[in-house]
């Protein structure tokens, strides 16, 4: 994980860029792509975006910055982004709240001790017919109950360990 | 359950996903085939006009109209966009369309580009539903191998290129313009309009956007016609069905497709089961956060664009949220109004600091430290919000806040008479 | 011409205006914060609205986002109106921090005045407020983020207006932020507009922070004496120093904006070795006495000698009024030996600009205006910084530009580039003038064939040209390709770039004088004895100062008149001290011939931080100022004509005596300045070929930058973080040829001087040229812009030692 982005990842940007009419057009793209590889983006993320779209670094980071989903500070192994909309709201997300900061002993904008979680609020995640709801990773997950969530923190603590 | 004709959900089956072989044998691409074969793109604007559908993004444009002002006939970029950002509290519709049937859209987008003579189009998704974007990559690659996307679809001459695009979270980009400038890569604020986007939009060309579920009934109407699809409808000035995506306190919280027009009484006790724990009905949210709250007295309200407008509200996206009668009306409007505070763009001074203010006051009052003097100036905020912005969105955080002040009135005081919720 | 009413008052405006605009014309100001004249409007303030009772649009709308068409009926003080605005107001103050008395910004703060004039006066908002963390931006700029009030006007000046890349906006909803990617110094040569753009205490001038209150700081309209522009200023002094300066605004020339060399150039006034005492023989005296020194010295070696013995050499940096007592004092004294600037080649420019400009005339908002550029042999960033401005302006507003020069010239905004070694641009202007490109190859014809194109269909062409590249031949050419380009329906504009901030009012006075080459001739063989230095420096400023130094040396008696402590006034018997610009008025001809007016600021004076050591205040009481000798020099020399003549009374002479500055008496500050009259010059002529290298051989041309090589900015202490250090640049292809890589030192032989310094590699420069850009007080020092391509030879260092 101590690369930003692989070599070959690189350079496939690099030639997509080169000849592209609008190359800001993939810089949400580049930064996922550095967000996939190395968890979150850091300042050198942001400079090799740049250096790949051909831009400042700042004007990658005008974009990186207005996103919720791009996380420009380390995060944790798994980023929990907990829904507080209406609709979760309504059906216990408080709660779920609640549970979560007690078992990871972390509060919002926190990262576990075990470097596992990080723990965010997030806007209405499109589950609200299974609220209340939260996403690890790019993975929903509705209808939570205490019992669901350690379930799913178990799985996804075991499937993200170092 | 319901008698009612299925149109977008008709291939639904639960937990599984349509692709090309089914959704072919279903009779998929026989609108685009028949656009494509035997109207010319004029035809296919004029057929979707008459048929009055109008746009399932929130904002119900008739969609018709909106494509005859677009200059099709002007050479050179023009773009179609799907909007797919979907990130407005309460509505999950359009995730769980193309959970059940992708291709609909991509069908719905070709025969839209064809009308609007646009050679590439774009279907923007959010950050959080990565697996619509998959089946959407997925059903883009099997239309390409199939010859419905590409260079000259089905022999017809027309070519279009569908460019899928990821986000990366925040409301403000199902805005249009909005959404425009965070796929040219820009910081996504809102643009002015004039100019709008069929004028100058994507990269400064012709666009048009539209919603996944509006571009999903496209199929439908060139197939069956612009009668076949009035008829739909249970009002009589509406048209087609409607995605309802049903959240809060219900037993049964489904995403049902059901004719516009359907009143609401029949949605929550036919579709939601009724409000859950045997308690009674309070109030809701008809069609996302945005939109003011119903009560009761609107039980019966038949559930489509003008009838909503004429009871203070909008059917915005039609994605219903319930309260129960144990709902404390101030703490959901706080709710609601934090987040249109925390998506706002940060343009403009009514929505970026003007909603911090509403919240400041709202949730003081729900705390119970409101005083006497914070309801006049809550109206006072909403009066010189409302109308204001430089986009939407601080208009539809006004929404709840206005029908809260309209319809919970006495709820508001009781809060700052007991210096307490009365719900808590 | 729609005409519409506002508050019950009618008025008509030019299509296009929009309402927030049309108010103002009535005196109708309404408060706002996005909307800026040149910026535009985009509506996110949302301060600015108005009541739309009747017309083609109704209700509350923002007055700057609605143009005014006829018929509309607004009024700004609708009750539901001045509520919102007053609401406004309130959501902007949440989160600003209510510690006035502490704030830089205090007393100019725009936030402040919207505050009080949108009626919010009680703070009902009690919640937390919003904090930033600042950053460090450098040796200009201070941030304090907690002020702002997210108007966006920063970045779209920063970005839009500038071309920067480097600091934008960041972040989103309540939490948005205007810096840069790290901490770190602007790089934009035009960030000290952000002071000026900023409505509250966001950024302030860094380098007169804590020294003044703006309602204590002395200010009046001036120009700016860093190039030839002329930029509207408003210098501010207080305590007899010189502490800042902000932008003026004259939409003919700057427009609303200055560079920093511009902003930043001030600090010459403060300058400890500044001449502050008449001095005769290095003795201080009074100024009667050295007027007689100076009088009866010059009167002894025309006894001896002949008037003719006696030379005058006035300069570009001096004011319009001051060359023209000198010429009034030469001729008082029977010499016809009077020169208006030390750099022979740069002035014979000028003369030809001046005498051959006419109505092809085209000023700083012409150029934004034009839809197609041509720009050979001129750097703006470099030379003119403001041009780079006004020609992003144009781009971005659809025109087309083309630049034409050996150096990697670089603007910031788009632009197609043809690198042509300095011996061939004037070939190319006869090429483009004749449409004949036999004398080019593949690449440059076709990019000549496509710049002559493009200015043949262009509606607005402007071809602009530098003096120090071209030369006056090229200026020559130049000007005889407008006047090719121009048609009955449509002319060709034409910019000549100058140096100094009165070269071609200077150039107007020389007429067909002789130069200053011819001059220190006269000095060497013994003409001329004595010689009265202008405000100029010839042993920094002549084409060839070593030459300059013999000159100088065999003189018998050397009077300077100068505010700056040059390497002159070291040969000099006779110093008389003089004003700086923003002590004294005066005049200054732009290189497009406006004429324009500086006001005095303040008077002249040792600061008093300096004279109070830093304590405040001073325990020492005296009857006179100290430092507060130094007089305008227009006043000394009128002296030393034995008249005490008031600027009024020396303007209108002059304006009598010389139709071509009529206009001169009716000049008013502040005011868009007035171009001279015809000049009625006839355009002089034109020697000497260019030297041109042969296979295999370097040329060395030496240029000016944007720091460091302005004589004046030179001595101003607020630049010395920005000075940059001596290199030399080559093409990728030389440096191949000779083996170097990029920062190794090599060794340049000249014949100017024999130095070592590193190189910058470029692929962007012509081959077989050698760019060494000026750097006043080097190693470099003594190589001279202007001066056209000279033999050179480049060494490794390595291989030397
Ligand atoms: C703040 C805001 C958020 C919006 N979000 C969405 C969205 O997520 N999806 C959508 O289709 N339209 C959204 N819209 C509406 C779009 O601006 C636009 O009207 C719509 O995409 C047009 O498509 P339609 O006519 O097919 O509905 C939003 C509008 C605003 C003001
Ligand atoms: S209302 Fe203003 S601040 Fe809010 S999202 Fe729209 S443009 Fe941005
Ligand atoms: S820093 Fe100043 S100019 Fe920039 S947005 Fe804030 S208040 Fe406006
Ligand atoms: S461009 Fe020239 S005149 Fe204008 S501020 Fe800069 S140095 Fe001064
Ligand atoms: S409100 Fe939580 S997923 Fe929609
Ligand atoms: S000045 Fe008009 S909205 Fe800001």
């Amino acid at each position: 994980m101590s690369q930003i982005l692989p070599q070959e990842q690189i350079d496939a940007w690099k030639e997509r860029v080169t000849g592209h009419a609008h190359p800001m057009e993939l810089v949400v793209d580049v930064l996922r792509a550095i967000q996939a590889h190395h968890g979150w983006v850091p300042d050198a993320g942001v400079e090799l975006a740049a250096e790949i779209l051909g831009t400042t670094p700042l004007r990658v980071e005008e974009i990186a910055t207005f996103y919720d989903k791009i996380y420009r500070r380390p995060v944790g192994r798994r980023v929990i982004h907990v829904c507080d909309s209406i609709c979760c709201w309504s059906r216990g997300a408080e709660e779920v709240v609640g549970f979560l900061r007690e078992r990871l002993g972390i509060g919002f904008g926190e990262t576990s001790a075990d470097g596992c979680f990080t723990l965010l609020p997030s806007c209405c995640l499109g589950a609200c017919g299974e609220a209340p709801a939260m996403m690890i990773g790019l993975t929903t997950h509705g209808n939570l109950t205490p019992a669901r969530i350690l379930a799913i923190l178990a799985a996804e603590s075991g499937e993200a360990a170092p | 359950m319901s008698g009612y004709p299925r149109v977008l959900f008709k291939n639904r089956r639960p937990g599984e996903t349509l692709f090309l072989d089914d959704y072919l044998a279903a009779g998929g691409y026989a609108g685009l085939r028949k656009a494509l074969k035997t109207m010319t793109p004029a035809e296919v604007t004029a057929t979707v006009k008459a048929a009055g559908l109008r746009g399932r993004g929130g904002a119900g444009f008739v969609t018709g109209l909106k494509w005859s002002f677009f200059p099709a006939d002007q050479p050179g970029e023009k773009y179609l966009v799907c909007n797919g950002d979907e990130m407005e509290p309460g509505t999950y519709k359009d995730r769980q369309l193309l959970l059940a049937d992708p291709h609909q859209l991509i069908e719905g987008m070709l025969i839209a580009a064809y009308a609007l003579q646009a050679p590439v189009g774009y279907i923007f998704l959010r950050y959080a539903y990565e697996d619509c974007a998959r089946n959407v990559e997925r059903a883009l690659g099997e239309a390409r191998r199939a010859g419905f996307l590409g260079t000259n679809i089905l022999g017809s001459g027309f070519s279009c290129e569908l460019h899928l695009h990821r986000s990366a979270g925040r409301y403000i980009l199902g805005e249009e313009t909005a959404l425009l400038n965070g796929l040219e890569g820009r910081r996504p604020n809102p643009r002015s309009k004039p100019p709008f986007p069929a004028q100058k939009g994507l990269f400064g060309k012709p666009t048009t956007v539209n919603n996944v579920e509006t571009l999903a009934n496209v199929p439908h109407i060139i197939v069956h016609g612009a009668d076949w699809y009035q008829g739909l409808a249970l009002t009589e000035k509406g048209a087609g069905t409607k995605l309802f995506g049903l959240s809060g306190h219900l037993n049964h919280t489904p995403c049902v497709e059901l004719p516009l027009g359907v009143p609401l009484g029949e949605i929550i006790s036919d579709h939601g089961g009724g409000v859950w724990q045997g308690r009674n009905f309070k109030a809701c949210l008809p069609g996302g956060a945005s939109t003011p709250f119903l009560t009761r007295a609107h039980w019966d309200l038949p559930m489509d664009f003008d009838t909503l407008a004429a009871a203070h509200s909008r059917l915005g996206t039609a994605c219903v949220t319930v309260f129960d009668e144990g709902t404390c009306m101030v703490a959901a409007t706080l709710n609601l109004n934090r987040f249109f505070q925390r998506e706002s763009c940060g343009w403009c001074t009514p929505c970026r600091d003007g909603l911090a203010m509403v919240s400041w006051l709202l949730e003081k009052i729900e705390s119970g430290r409101g005083t006497p003097d914070d309801i006049p100036m809550l109206q006072d905020q909403l009066r010189n919000i409302s109308g204001r912005s430089f986009c939407a969105l601080a208009e539809g955080a006004m929404g709840p806040v206005e029908a809260l002040l309209r319809l919970f009135m006495d709820e508001v005081e009781d809060h700052v008479k007991k210096g307490r919720c009365p719900f808590n | 011409m729609p005409k519409l009413t506002i508050d019950n008052q009618s008025v008509e405006v030019p299509d296009g205006t929009n309402v927030l605009e049309a108010a103002k014309r009535l005196g109708i100001v309404i408060p706002h914060f996005c909307y800026h004249e040149a910026l535009g409007a985009v509506g996110a303030c949302r301060l600015c609205a108005m009541k739309f009772e009747d017309g083609p649009v109704k209700g509350i709308q923002m007055a700057c986002m609605v143009t005014a068409q006829e018929g509309m009926v607004v009024s700004t003080l609708d009750a539901a109106t001045v509520e919102f605005r007053a609401h406004v107001i309130e959501w902007l103050m949440m989160n600003h921090p209510h510690d006035c008395p502490v704030c830089d910004e205090g007393g100019e703060c725009q936030l402040q005045d919207m505050t009080v004039a949108g009626g919010h006066t009680l703070r009902r908002y009690r919640g937390l407020k919003r904090t930033y963390p600042n950053q460090q931006l450098g040796p200009f700029i201070e941030h304090e983020m907690n002020r702002c009030i997210q108007c966006y006007r920063c970045a779209r000046t920063y970005q839009d207006y500038c071309g920067g890349e480097d600091f934008g906006v960041l972040g989103t909803n309540q939490r948005v932020y205007f810096g840069r990617f790290r901490d770190g110094r602007l790089e934009s040569p035009f960030s000290g507009n952000l002071v000026d753009v900023c409505p509250t205490g966001v950024f302030t001038d860094k380098a007169f922070r804590f020294k003044s209150r703006y309602w204590d700081l002395e200010e009046a309209p001036s120009v700016c004496p860093h190039c030839g522009l002329g930029c509207a200023t408003i210098p501010g002094g207080r305590y007899r120093e010189l502490q800042r300066v902000r932008a003026g605004s004259n939409r003919q020339t700057n427009g609303f904006f200055i560079c920093d060399r511009g902003r930043f150039g001030y600090g010459h006034a403060a300058h400890a070795a500044r001449p502050r005492v008449p001095l005769v023989d290095g003795q201080e005296v009074d100024w009667t006495q050295a007027l007689a020194a100076a009088r009866a010295r010059l009167d002894k070696i025309i006894a001896a000698h002949g008037p003719r013995s006696v030379a005058l050499l006035g300069s570009s940096r001096a004011g319009l009024e001051a060359n023209a007592q000198l010429r009034s004092l030469a001729r008082l004294l029977g010499t016809d030996r009077v020169v208006f600037a030390a750099h022979a080649p740069r002035d014979w420019t000028a003369r030809t600009l001046a005498a051959g400009l006419g109505a092809q005339a085209s000023s700083l908002d012409d150029v934004r205006r034009s839809d197609c550029l041509l720009l050979i042999g001129a750097d703006p960033l470099a030379e003119a910084p403001l041009l780079a401005l006004a020609v992003r302006q144009a781009v971005r507003g659809g025109a087309r530009a083309a630049i034409i020069d050996p150096r990697p010239v670089a603007l910031p905004c788009a632009t197609a580039h043809l690198p042509l070694a300095p011996w061939r641009l004037g070939q190319a202007l006869a090429a483009l003038g004749d449409n004949d490109w036999s004398r080019f190859e593949g690449q440059e014809a076709v990019f000549l064939e496509g710049v002559h194109e493009a200015l043949a269909g262009a509606r607005h062409p402007i071809v602009i040209g530098g003096a120090d590249l071209l030369g006056p031949a090229g200026m020559r050419q130049l000007l005889e390709l407008a006047r090719r380009l121009s048609r009955e329906d449509r002319p060709c504009g034409a910019m000549g770039v100058l140096s100094g901030p009165n070269s071609y009012g200077a150039a107007l006075l020389a007429g067909d004088g002789p130069d200053f080459e011819e001059l220190s001739n006269a000095m060497i063989t013994g003409e001329v004895r004595a010689l009265i230095c202008l405000e100029s420096d010839p042993l920094t400023q002549a084409a060839d100062p070593a030459h300059a130094g013999l000159a100088l040396a065999r003189l018998d008696l050397l009077v300077a008149l100068d505010s700056l402590p040059t390497k002159t006034l070291g040969h000099a018997q006779i110093i008389l001290p003089t004003t700086v610009t923003a002590e004294g008025a005066g005049c200054f001809v732009n290189n497009e011939g406006r004429m324009q007016t500086f006001m005095r600021v303040l008077a002249p004076g040792l600061p008093l931080r300096e004279t109070g050591g830093g304590g405040h205040p001073p325990r020492l009481f005296m009857a006179d100022t100290p430092g507060a000798a130094p007089r305008p020099a227009w006043e000394i020399l009128a002296g030393l004509q034995g008249r005490a003549a008031s600027l009024a009374e020396l303007r209108d002479a002059l304006a009598r005596e010389d139709v071509r500055f009529a206009g001169l008496t009716a000049l008013a500050a502040e005011s868009e300045g007035q171009r001279v009259a015809d000049a009625g010059l006839a355009l002089p002529a034109t020697r000497v070929e260019d030297y041109v290298p042969r296979d295999g051989e370097l040329a060395l041309l030496v240029c000016e930058a944007l720091f460091g090589s302005e004589e004046t900015a030179f001595y101003s202490a607020p630049l010395d973080p920005v000075r940059p250090e001596p290199r030399l640049i080559l093409h990728e292809r030389d440096a191949g040829r000779l083996g170097v890589t990029p920062g190794e030192q090599v060794r340049l032989h000249s014949a100017v001087e024999e130095v070592v310094l590193p190189v910058e590699i470029r692929a962007d420069s012509a081959p077989g040229v050698a760019i060494l850009p000026r750097v006043r007080g080097s190693l470099v020092e003594a190589f001279v812009p202007g001066v056209g391509p000279q033999p050179c030879r480049i060494n490794r260092e390595v291989d030397h030692a």
